[in-house]
This record gives structure tokens, C-alpha cells and sequence, in this order.
């Protein structure tokens, strides 16, 4: 069953991958679609060539890179599909499914040391550099130049707000109501971050709460803006400056000056580190809960969770209620097996789980980077084990006009993480 | 096969990230280089803390396992969205990140501090060590080489790793000719691969200006037996067929220039010569020295002092700091030099292609990435080495008028590292201020090329076995003299 059976849910679409018809619904991502229809080899790896596939469905690793229309190395979980789409797996000879190149993997099972390869003669060495540079890269050169973006002109904003998952949206509110103008941008074509997944945790706002919030904010005069990612808080000028690519409805780029900054940037997934944790259908759970809930995907037969807690234990019920067999596994996970998607997790203890998904539902790592470029601290958590902003309870990161909120800080369930946000929105609010 | 995969990107193994510890890449900076991690389409979202906690897990200290340091952009985009932006309206400045407030937490050295040396060595960069390596094959092995950073955190590991022999002076291009040499035979010499590649360099004339500068330069190129070759744009687009013909009148194409990777010399320049003796201790900055009459005695470090008969002064963009601490004063002006780098792509370019006049430059790496910089006029003086939008928007504008396809390729990375340049464009060598404290600096955005020559030149002055022109000619006197020729073949 790769689909919910819900008319809302169906294909009405395909997209063509490597030449094969892939049925699709317009707008989903193409790593949904090819998640839907059990396919979830999508590239090959860059040294090894390894299966890869989707693993965050959020546009933050790099494991989905495809080739599309011609334009290489495009993120198959940020790429909306439409009729005809025309998508070819890269890295891989003939293709990603039938990868001859995959020997590599096989014949270095202790990894290869590109520091000392053939450094015994001259000309060995000659060879080896020619091979080794025929082998790299991902994508070829693109068909064609892009088209231009149209000129960037600096946009001013009371307060910018990064990311529309609780904590951005409690901020946002704050602000709104006060009467600032607000630039709310999310990376994601949707507002809510991690309420997308339809968990309904204790606490945890609706998700109709974001579109109130939305609405609020634009009656404020400010702006939702999503599928736009900051790239960066760079400071020309002497002020911090962001920019934000706007992926929809055509590429631009946007140069916003603001003496407000929220950064409610949350957490990026992060795969587990257990042998073949890198196979194809081993994914981020709120990334494959989020797809589920929006295009019905249901990705197999036999789930896997890995986690603990109120979010692992959510993401199980909702895979089961999609009807997959869904456990949440109880012991340390030794190796994943497999050959081109996940079929298995082999414990400590030698047991085996059976499974064709494995779902990550472990915290994800606070996404620092906008954070760090700007001066603020961050600190090793050792019962997260990553990084996390350091920010007081109001937010202030110690860096004036610069505050953070949510899970960029630290763990935080979502109802903590949009209280988070409201103080840091009431602290900026000055 | 099982595998332990910690960055997907890159394919690197958690028993990769285990062996670059145990060689000594001890700080995430040093892993990061030594491993490749971080450095792919996620730019270490889905891994940098997965090192860190190995780091730590390993003994690592929590300096050690700080994460690397950001890096814009977050998302890889296509050059043509900063292309969109207008360099004019956005200042120049100093960049980010902005270093955070209060004190950091810093790795610790890799080693006890000697109490005296025969020569010490300020500055861990490819000068300093290829100067230490050379040194201990001549005999001179009671070596120390201090660097205040890990090893590749100067211009060393930010250039671009071009390696040309088109200069415009017969000394720069003898020295330039040299090091194609030895980078040649450097992975099998030092044991460690530098991917040297002879893709050539192509410089393109967008006026007439430039057309004549080389023009003057191929009778010196066929003087010295430089395969220098003039070419219209039609023959350069046979080389690159992605250039815009309509956008240059010539150019030069020399086939045997070409590009390194430029990390691994430092790591093969730092083994290689502590194997014969010598001492490289990294995360150990100078803070002085001792003077008495006519010389230095001792360098002084935040870790200890150490003795000294020779101190060089190898610290690119830092000699003149480093020298001001000696009450000696340098000409040197530092000036920042904006570099990027973009997604890894199947090999489509063999030169590295310069635009005289713009200063822009780009190559592709031996692991697919595209990268390129550019030189700003407006640039000041200063140790800086934050990154700017204004450079992604002038870089980006050039590169996709040079050759529109480019406007296509994802920036990955952007950051910047520091020319050292002198009023003349030529190096500060010899002894400056006292007669035991020699200069090793001053070679603008060239140093890393001119450095494996210059070393074999230097240790073989220093230990009385030769005494080229360049140490009579290049002293810090010339400037007092007014006795300067100018090298004017500088990019970036």
C-alpha cells in the first residue's frame, strides 16, 4: 500500500526517474513520490557508491541529490514534482539501482585511504590521480545556464524571524500583536514545523494555530514566506544582513535588514551511526511522519523506530494507524542489512528486527550555523550530545538584536518550544 | 560492505575519523581537513556532531571538539542568485561569523615545548615547514616550528592551489618552475597524495591593454622554454568550451601549469621532517622575544620559552605582527582575499582560467568543486578573514559573464584568507633587524607556490651550501633603497 486510501492521496501525475514512469501528485517532493511507490534508492554515494537515498525529507543532508530536467545535484526532497518531470539518478554507472561502480564498496571493506593511495611510485601515482579524478564529482554540467534571478534590493522588516515551527510561530505572534512587521520565512513549502506531523502530543498546539498565527502576522503587515531558506546572517554594511532564497513561485533572492532577529532555526535529523546506517529507507521520522500526514506516503510494510519517549512512541501509532507493523526498538541497534533499501536491524544482542523502514525519531541536532556566523555561543550538551545555541529564558543570545528560541536551543517539546518563542518574541517585542 | 558511515556526503567512517586522532588531527578543524567531513552538499548538518562527540569520546578536550567554523551560505544555491545582488550597495566590512564574545576554549599543543632549539621556525604554514623539512635533509635537524593554530589554518589551507610557471620576472619564473618539480614527485617523495594535475592555466585579455602584458610575457616564457602559447578566443574556447568568447580578445594557455591540493603538502612537509628530528608544535602561539645587542634568544610562547640560535619568521599575513613583536618593522601589508567553493561536479574544466584585469579565478578541484575568487580594489590593509555577500555578488556576476554556464553550480562554501603583500609584489627575505632573525615572508597570493623552492633555496643559504640572488635582492633594505622591480603578474 504505498498510498493512504484517500482520494485526496492520489496520483494525478508522473514524473519520469532514469526513464522509468514514476506516478506522482503535483507539488509533493519527488523523494515523497518515489517513497510512495517503495522506491527509495535515489543516488549513489560520492567515494563508495553506496545506495543512497532520502534520509531527512527536509532539504538539510545531502544523501537525495538528483539530476533534474537537466540541472545537477538538485535535492529530490525539495524539488515539487509536475507532469513530466524529468528525473535521473546520479554517480552511478548505468544507474543508481544497477550501479557497476558499487565494486568500490565491496572490494574496500576497510575503507580507502585517499591519503596514500599508490604514493609508491611516480607513475602509479600519475594514474591514480587520472583515475580518481574521472571518478569524482556527483552530477555533469548542466544542460543550460539558468535563467537570471531578478535584482535583489535590500528589503527592511521590523523583525525576522526565522523558521515556522512552534517556537518561530510564538515569536511571530508576539511580534504581530505588538504591531511590528514581521518577515516570517520557513525553508519548508508549509508552515509548522515539526506540529506537520500530526502527533498531537500533550501540550502541543494544532496546527491550525500556525495559520491563525499566519494571519495575524499579515494583518500586521508582515509576511509568511515560505519555501525560503536564509542563507546566511552575513553583516555588509556593519548590520546584520540576511539573505533568503525564495524557491517558489520563480527563484529570487531577498536582502533583509531587520533589528530584530529571531532564530528559531529548530533541529536537523540526524542519521544514526550504527554499520549501513546510510541505507536507502532508513529516514527521518518527522520527515517521513510529515510526509504521511500531507501526501499519504506510507513507505512500506514493516517500520522500525528508533527512539525514545512521547515522539518515538507518536510516530509509531501513526505508522500503525497508516497500516504498517510499526515497533519502536528496544535495544541497541548493531548493524542495519540490506542491499539497496533497509530489510533488517541486527541488535547488540544479535536479534534480529525485521523491517523495510526504519524511522529515526532520536532529538535532532539544534541547527546552529545562523546562530554562529552571527557571534552567538554555543555549547556541547552532553545529554543531547550536539551543539545548542545558549540563550537565556528570555533569548537573548548576548548578541544585541540577536535572539534564539525552541529547539535550536536545546530539547524542547512543542508546547515548551512555542513558550520559548512567545519570550523571545516579548523580549525583541522591546 | 559494513560500513560506519559518519558523513554521508563525503563517505567518511567513523574508523576514519578514529585514525585521523590517532595520527595526531586531534582538534575537529584538523579532522575535518585531514577526513573530509563537513565538507560535502550538507556541510556537516547531519554529521559535525557526531565527530564532535567521537572527538570527545577519544579523549578530545572540549576546545578540541568546538565545531568548525561557519560558514556561509547555509543552503547551497546556484551563483546566479548572488549574481541578483548589486556589489556597489553593499560596503565592504569585515565579515562573518564574528567571533563570539568572551574567551574561547582552545585545543591544546600537540607536544611538550623544547627548551631551546637550534632554529626556530614562528609559523606552521607551508614556508615554515617546507623551510623545516629542508633544513633536517641538509643535516639540520634540531628544529622547532611553532604554529598558533592547527596546521593548514593560514593562507596555506585557504588558497586556491594554483601552481603556474607564467610570470612576468626570470626569478619567478625559475622559482614557479622549480616547484612544479617537486609537486610532481611529492606524493611519491613525501608519501602523501597532493593530486597534482597539469590541466594548464589559461589567462584570458578582456582588453588591449592585457593583450600586450602577454605578449611582453611569451618572449620571457620562450626564453626560459616556458610551452607558453598565445590563443584567440576561439582556440581558448577549445580548451574551455564554457567561456565566452565575446568577452576576451586572447589569450595565454601554458599546458604544464597546473593545480594541487594544497593541504597535504603541510601534512607531508610536517611528518616528513619531524621523522628526521624536528619538532612542529601546533596551538602555540608567540607572544615575544628576547633580545640582547644584536640578536634574538629566545622566542617566547604562551606555552614557555625556548632558546634559540635562528628564529625565521615564516607567518604569511601575521610576519608583520609577528616581526612587530621583535621591535622590527615590516613593510608587509595583509590583505584579505575572498575565495568559494561549489558542489562537486563531474570533471568538465582542465585549466585554471584567470581574467586579468578583473582578478577573477577559478579551477576545478580534483574533487569536482568549482573554486574560484576574485580580488577586491576597495579591499583595505588588515588581517580580516571574515566572509562577505559583496564578494559572493562580485564573484558571481564575473563568473557567470565569463562563462555563463557556471551561473548554475551551488556555492558550497565561502571563505578568505590573507595575501601578504609587499609594495613591490616581492617577497621580505634575510636577516631583518638582527643578524639572527631571518624573513621568510611577503609573497602576496603566491606563497604557497613559490614555498617548496623557496625552502631548498633558504636551507641551503641558511646552512652556507648556496646563495641565490633572491637573498640578495628581496631583503627588507631594498625598500629604504628604492631598488624595487615590481612583479605585476598578480591574480586574485
Amino acid at each position: 500500500m504505498p498510498r493512504l486510501p484517500d482520494p485526496r492521496f492520489a496520483p494525478d501525475c508522473a514524473i519520469a526517474v532514469d526513464g522509468k514512469r514514476i506516478a506522482a501528485r503535483a507539488g509533493e517532493s519527488v523523494a515523497a513520490a518515489m517513497l510512495a511507490a517503495g522506491r527509495p534508492l535515489l543516488a549513489r554515494s560520492a567515494k563508495y557508491h553506496r545506495p543512497r537515498g532520502p534520509f531527512c525529507l527536509a532539504g538539510s543532508c545531502g544523501s537525495c541529490l538528483v539530476r533534474v530536467d537537466g540541472e545537477p545535484n538538485v535535492r529530490a526532497c525539495r524539488t515539487a514534482c509536475r507532469d513530466g518531470l524529468r528525473v535521473e539518478t546520479q554517480n552511478a554507472f548505468p544507474s543508481a539501482a544497477h550501479d557497476l561502480l558499487g565494486v568500490v564498496d565491496r572490494v574496500t571493506p576497510r575503507g580507502l585511504d585517499h591519503h596514500h593511495l599508490a604514493t609508491w611510485s611516480r607513475l602509479a601515482n600519475r594514474i591514480a590521480v587520472r583515475l580518481s579524478r574521472s571518478l569524482a564529482g556527483l552530477g555533469r554540467l548542466g544542460d543550460r545556464a539558468p535563467s537570471p534571478y531578478p535584482p535583489a534590493a535590500e528589503e527592511r522588516f521590523d523583525a525576522l524571524v526565522v523558521g515556522a515551527g512552534p517556537a518561530g510561530l510564538g515569536a511571530a505572534q508576539v511580534l504581530a500583536a505588538a504591531g511590528r512587521r514581521v518577515l516570517l520565512v520557513e525553508e519548508a513549502a508549509r508552515l509548522g514545523g515539526r506540529l506537520r506531523c500530526g502527533y498531537a502530543l500533550p501540550d502541543e498546539p494544532a496546527l491550525g494555530w500556525a495559520y491563525e498565527i499566519a494571519q495575524a502576522v499579515r494583518r500586521a503587515g508582515g509576511e509568511v514566506a515560505l519555501s525560503s531558506s536564509a542563507l546566511g546572517l552575513w553583516r555588509d554594511g556593519g548590520r546584520p544582513l540576511a539573505a533568503v532564497h525564495a524557491d517558489v513561485p520563480s527563484p529570487r533572492l531577498r536582502l533583509v535588514r531587520a533589528d530584530r532577529i529571531v532564530l528559531c532555526t529548530g533541529g536537523t535529523p540526524q542519521p544514526p551511526d550504527f554499520e549501513n546506517a546510510d541505507l536507502p529507507g532508513i529516514l527521518s521520522g518527522r520527515g517521513l511522519a510529515a510526509a504521511l500526514a500531507e501526501d499519504g506516503v506510507v513507505p512500506g510494510e514493516r517500520a522500525a523506530i528508533l527512539g525514545t519517549g512521547l515522539e518515538a512512541e507518536a510516530l509509531a501509532a501513526r505508522l500503525r494507524s497508516a497500516g504498517m507493523t510499526s515497533e519502536v526498538v528496544a535495544g541497541e541497534v548493531a548493524r542495519a542489512r540490506g542491499r539497496a533499501r533497509v530489510s533488517g536491524l541486527v541488535l547488540a544482542g544479535g536479534s534480529l528486527v525485521d523491517c523495510d523502514t526504519v524511522a529515526v525519531a532520536t532529538v535532532p541536532a539544534p541547527a546552529c550555523e545562523l546562530a554562529r556566523e552571527a557571534g552567538a555561543r554555543v555549547a556541547f550538551d552532553p545529554a543531547l550530545a550536539t551543539f545548542a545555541i545558549q540563550a537565556g529564558e528570555d533569548g537573548s543570545t548576548g548578541v544585541p538584536g540577536l535572539w534564539a528560541a525552541g529547539e535550536a536551543t536545546g530539547a524542547r517539546s512543542a508546547a515548551q518550544a512555542a513558550l520559548a518563542g512567545r519570550r523571545a518574541g516579548e523580549a525583541a517585542r522591546g | 560492505m559494513g560500513k560506519r558511515i559518519v558523513c554521508a556526503c563525503e563517505d567518511v567512517t567513523l574508523e576514519e575519523v578514529r585514525r585521523a586522532f590517532a595520527a595526531g588531527h586531534r582538534d575537529l578543524e584538523s579532522v575535518k581537513r585531514y577526513t573530509g567531513f563537513g565538507t560535502g552538499p550538507c556541510q556537516g548538518k547531519s554529521c559535525l556532531s557526531a565527530v564532535a562527540r567521537e572527538i570527545l569520546r577519544l579523549g578530545g578536550t572540549p576546545g578540541e571538539a568546538a565545531p568548525f567554523t561557519a560558514r556561509p551560505p547555509l543552503h547551497a544555491v546556484p551563483l546566479a542568485a548572488f549574481a541578483a545582488m548589486d556589489s556597489a550597495a553593499l560596503p565592504m566590512d569585515a565579515g562573518v561569523p564574528v567571533p563570539p564574545a568572551g574567551p574561547q576554549a582552545r585545543p591544546r599543543p600537540n607536544g611538550p615545548l623544547p627548551a631551546r632549539a637550534d632554529v626556530v621556525i614562528v609559523g606552521g604554514g607551508i614556508m615554515g615547514l617546507a623551510l623545516a623539512y629542508e633544513l633536517s635533509v641538509r643535516g639540520v635537524t634540531d628544529v622547532l616550528v611553532l604554529e598558533r593554530d592547527y596546521l593548514n589554518a593560514g593562507a596555506s589551507g585557504r588558497n586556491g592551489g594554483g601552481v603556474r610557471a607564467q610570470w612576468s620576472t626570470p626569478t619567478m619564473i625559475r622559482l614557479a618552475r622549480r616547484t612544479l618539480e617537486i609537486c610532481a614527485r611529492f606524493a611519491a617523495d613525501m608519501g602523501v597524495n597532493v593530486w597534482f594535475r597539469r590541466g594548464g592555466y589559461l589567462f584570458l585579455a578582456p582588453t588591449r591593454r592585457e593583450v600586450v602584458r602577454l605578449e611582453a610575457n611569451l618572449a620571457l616564457h620562450h626564453r626560459f622554454r616556458l610551452r607558453t602559447r598565445l590563443v584567440t578566443p576561439g582556440e581558448a574556447r577549445e580548451i574551455v568550451p564554457e567561456l565566452d568568447g565575446t568577452r576576451f580578445l586572447a589569450g595565454a594557455f601554458n599546458p604544464d601549469d597546473g593545480v594541487v591540493f594544497p593541504w597535504p603538502f603541510l601534512w607531508g612537509y610536517a611528518a616528513r621532517s619531524e621523522a628526521r628530528g624536528a619538532k612542529v608544535r601546533t596551538f602555540t602561539a608567540v607572544t615575544g622575544f628576547e633580545t640582547s645587542g644584536t640578536r634574538i634568544g629566545a622566542v617566547l610562547t604562551e606555552h614557555g620559552r625556548v632558546e634559540c640560535e635562528t628564529v625565521v619568521n615564516a607567518c604569511g599575513a601575521w610576519s608583520k605582527e609577528v616581526a612587530a613583536l621583535a621591535g622590527v618593522a615590516l613593510p608587509n601589508r595583509p590583505t584579505r582575499h575572498e575565495i568559494l567553493v561549489t558542489e562537486p561536479l563531474k570533471p568538465w574544466l582542465d585549466p585554471l582560467v584567470s581574467v586579468l584585469g578583473t582578478g577573477l579565478y577559478f579551477s576545478q578541484s580534483q574533487r569536482g568543486e568549482l573554486v574560484g575568487g576574485m580580488g577586491d580594489p576597495e579591499e583595505p590593509a588588515g588581517v580580516e578573514s571574515g566572509s562577505t555577500l559583496r564578494f559572493l555578488a562580485r564573484f558571481a556576476r564575473e563568473m557567470a559573464a565569463c562563462a555563463p554556464i557556471t551561473a548554475g553550480l551551488r556555492v558550497l562554501r565561502q571563505w578568505a584568507g590573507c595575501y601578504d603583500v609587499t609594495p613591490d609584489n616581492n617577497p621580505v627575505l634575510g636577516a631583518a633587524g638582527f643578524e639572527n632573525f631571518l624573513q621568510m615572508s611577503g609573497f602576496v597570493g603566491h606563497g604557497f607556490m613559490m614555498a617548496p623552492a623557496v625552502a631548498e633555496l633558504m636551507a641551503d643559504w641558511m646552512t652556507g651550501r648556496g646563495r641565490d640572488e633572491i637573498f640578495e635582492r628581496f631583503t627588507v633594505a631594498r625598500f629604504a633603497r628604492g631598488e624595487t622591480v615590481p612583479e605585476d603578474f598578480i591574480i586574485g
